[in-house]
This record gives C-alpha cells, sequence and structure tokens, in this order.
C-alpha cells in the first residue's frame, strides 16, 4: 500500500511554469459537457466548433468512439477532424508550443493521463486558457466548463500521456507553433485525404511563412500543379531549383510538367542533372526519374526544338 | 446480408478506384512520398495495406462500431495510420472520462483499503 502511494506521488515530475507569461483565456470556446466515457466526441466537438464547423459530440461519437474500449483512439480524433473538412495538426512536443497556441487564439485538444504510468486512465480535454497569477491551466473538460488545474499537476497528467495535443485550425490557418520540419511532413502525410483546395491552401499558407524552404516550395508547387495551374507550379518550381539546384524531386516534377506543356527540350535541360545523379538516389524518386528522362526521349525525337511559350514557362536555370 | 454483400462490393470498387489513380501519374514524385523518403521512420516495410484495412476493419466491427461506421472510419484513415492501428486496438490510449467505472472503482478500492474494510492489496 506504502509503495502504491509512493509511486503515486513519485511519477509528478516537476515542470517550471512560465515566468513571463501574459495571461489567456479563449472565452468564446464552445462547451460540451460529455457523456459517460464520450470526452473524446466532446473535446473534439468543442475545437471543430471553435473551427467553424458545426457539429456535435452526439455526431462525432459514429466516428470515433469505440465501445470496446470505452473510449476513443488519438488517430481516430485525427481522422474524424478530416472528415469534417479540417486538417488536425499534433503539437509539437511541450508547454511552450501549449502556450504559443493559446496567444494565437487556438485551443488545444489534449490527452491526459489520469492515473499512473502503470494504470493508466486516458482524459481528454481542451486547454482554452492559462492563469499566471494563480499558475492555473483553463481547460473545458469532462462536465465542468472552467475547470482550473494547477500548473504542476496538468503538466505531470500531460507528460504522462507523452505531452499529445491536436490543434485544428480553420481552413488556411496553420498552428502557431512549429517548424516546417514539423509541419510539412504532417500536411504532407495527410494530403491524400483531404480536399485538394484544402490541402492547396494550408501549402500556400506554409510558403507565406517559411518562402525559402525547398520542401515547403516542392509540395506547394505540386498541390499548384495538381489543381491546375501549370503557370502557377512552374514559378514555384522554378524558385525551389534556383535556391536548391540538387533537389532531384523538384527537378523530376519540373521535367514532368514542361514534358505535358511540349517543352522536351527545356524538360531536358531541368533533368539531366538528376539524371546523372539517379544511382544514389532513393529507388522511388531514381524510378521516377528514368521514366521521366525516357518519356522525355522519345518526344525529343519527334519535336527536337521547343515553342515559343516554353522559354517563359522554364525560365533560365542554371 | 445483402446489404454487406453492397458493402464488400463498394469497397473493392474504391480500392481499385484508388490504386488505378495512383498509378496514372507514375513519373511524378507526390509530396507524401518525397517527405516520406526523408524520415526513416516512414520507410518501415510497406505492409499489404488490403490486408491491413481488413484486420481494423474487423477489430473495430468487434469492438462494437457498426459495418457501415467502420467503413466510413476505415476510409478516413490514411495507410500508416491504419498499420499504427493494427492489431494494437486493445492497447493504444482510449480517452474516456475523467469519471470512468475504472477509476471510480480503483479509488472505492483504494477508501477501503485504507480504512480497513479491505485487504486486497495487502494478502499475499
Amino acid at each position: 500500500m506504502l509503495a502504491l502511494l509512493t509511486l503515486l506521488t513519485a511519477c509528478a515530475s516537476v515542470i517550471a511554469p512560465p515566468p513571463d507569461q501574459a495571461a489567456t483565456e479563449l472565452v468564446p470556446v464552445p462547451f460540451f459537457p460529455q457523456a459517460e466515457y464520450q470526452c473524446g466526441p466532446a473535446a473534439l466537438a468543442t475545437v471543430l466548433v471553435h473551427s467553424g464547423v458545426a457539429t456535435t459530440p452526439e455526431a462525432l461519437a459514429p466516428e470515433v468512439y469505440l465501445p470496446g474500449r470505452l473510449g476513443s483512439l488519438q488517430l481516430e480524433l485525427q481522422a474524424s477532424a478530416r472528415r469534417a473538412g479540417r486538417i488536425p495538426y499534433t503539437l509539437a512536443a511541450g508547454p511552450e508550443a501549449l502556450l504559443a497556441e493559446l496567444e494565437a487564439g487556438h485551443p488545444v485538444l489534449v490527452l491526459q493521463n489520469l492515473g499512473l504510468r502503470s494504470l493508466p486512465r486516458w482524459h481528454y480535454a481542451v486547454v482554452i486558457g492559462y492563469d499566471p497569477a494563480r499558475q492555473r491551466v483553463i481547460l473545458r473538460s469532462g462536465t465542468e466548463r472552467r475547470r482550473q488545474e494547477r500548473w504542476s499537476r496538468f503538466m505531470a497528467s500531460w507528460e504522462r500521456a507523452g505531452f499529445w495535443g491536436l490543434v485544428i485550425p480553420r481552413p488556411g490557418e496553420l498552428p502557431a507553433s512549429g517548424t516546417a520540419d514539423h509541419i510539412g511532413p504532417q500536411l504532407a502525410r495527410q494530403e491524400a485525404l483531404l480536399e485538394p483546395a484544402l490541402a492547396q491552401a494550408a501549402w500556400e499558407r506554409a510558403l507565406g511563412r517559411w518562402p525559402g524552404e525547398a520542401d515547403i516550395l516542392f509540395a506547394t508547387a505540386n498541390a499548384r500543379r495538381f489543381r491546375g495551374d501549370p503557370e502557377g507550379a512552374a514559378a514555384l518550381y522554378r524558385r525551389l531549383l534556383l535556391a536548391a539546384p540538387a533537389h532531384m524531386s523538384g527537378r523530376n516534377n519540373f521535367a514532368d510538367l514542361l514534358l505535358g506543356a511540349s517543352c522536351p527540350a527545356a524538360a531536358n535541360a531541368v533533368l539531366t542533372p538528376a539524371s546523372e545523379a539517379v544511382t544514389g538516389l532513393p529507388p522511388r524518386v531514381r524510378d521516377a526519374i528514368i521514366r521521366t528522362a525516357a518519356d522525355i526521349a522519345s518526344q525529343l525525337a519527334d519535336h527536337p526544338t521547343d515553342p515559343a511559350h516554353c522559354r517563359e514557362l522554364a525560365g533560365d536555370l542554371p | 446480408m445483402l446489404n454487406a454483400r453492397l458493402l464488400v462490393l463498394l469497397q473493392i470498387l474504391s480500392l481499385v478506384v484508388a490504386s488505378t489513380v495512383g498509378t496514372a501519374q507514375a513519373a511524378v514524385i507526390g509530396t507524401a512520398d518525397h517527405y516520406a523518403q526523408q524520415s526513416r521512420s516512414q520507410q518501415i516495410a510497406v505492409v499489404d495495406a488490403v490486408l491491413t484495412r481488413d484486420v481494423v476493419q474487423q477489430q473495430m466491427v468487434a469492438m462494437g462500431v457498426s459495418h457501415v461506421d467502420a467503413m466510413a472510419r476505415i476510409n478516413a484513415l490514411s495507410d500508416a495510420e491504419l498499420q499504427q492501428l493494427a492489431h494494437k486496438l486493445e492497447t493504444l490510449p482510449a480517452g474516456s472520462g475523467a469519471l470512468g467505472i475504472l477509476g471510480a472503482l480503483f479509488l472505492v478500492l483504494l477508501v477501503l483499503e485504507i480504512v480497513g474494510v479491505t485487504n486486497i492489496f495487502t494478502k499475499l
């Protein structure tokens, strides 16, 4: 018994509260008191409605609730957000990211472990504010509209859940926290499951924030092309290859675009450095480059010189 | 019964469509593929996607989700996400609430133990 109690207290590692944090509370965030075991649908509805989706916990339950587990899984909350036309982003771990989101007006759906590491009790809640004077985290949680938890207590329960948090911004917006290396891969992994217009809007926003990031340029160019804007895509591929001439995926896709615009000579010029470097590339990139090179060769045989419009599309690349 | 067959047919159709769309632009490198090349964790062996979908769907149904809901839920998950779920639906964290029955039961037992009514934790 005593050992158990010691274990209880020993688990609470101490995370110092931020020294100069402004008080925040996102008062307009709605509240849905949870029915038994339904904290997943309730927390999800809270952030979705705040992001402009008309929904309720009852409507979301068939999308996320697992009767056999008396609860909801993290991945299914994310899937459900996508079904509602939103893009969920997991938080870059830690208190700084949480506070950055609150300051930007984004409530954060968090997973807490209210039990022990060895006997976990998982709970979803939504962080809506922080009161630095009293060191309290303010949450929409369970059946409490405005639950206040001591900073250290909240952090211990959140830490036991791996600091997992979800931000669901309005369409075209991004989380306030996180680097290009954190946001880009998340968006890329989910893109196939999103409306192309929604995905493109997110990439364009990311490009606005990280205009020099090669992979964001690449991704936004791909999204523009997929949505039927080859000129817009070409402009970004040119920017990408000027900044990062060794971006072989970019070379391949730009060459493919030029080929689609009946510019095989320009495509050939763009792809040649990639063709010469194929041996060291990952298999899928290599295969795509080889295929593009073959397509270029067959078009070049029939049309050795490009029409006039190709010059503008290809630009002057080194 | 007819309903179930119809669903299976629909599912097969959706898979066929999905796979043809995937190969239509083979010479282009997708954004997701490009990012996946960079992170080693993404390069885990590609498990049969169809099999994985089946596994997760069966598990969901076994856990009380209706066939129709299960299929819609599967369709909202990426292949990588389905791989993370397969065989782990029983063990992954499932957030349920601040006042789950297990928690309440645990508290009651703890109180009983402390006041000396029970000896569950001290018995051999």
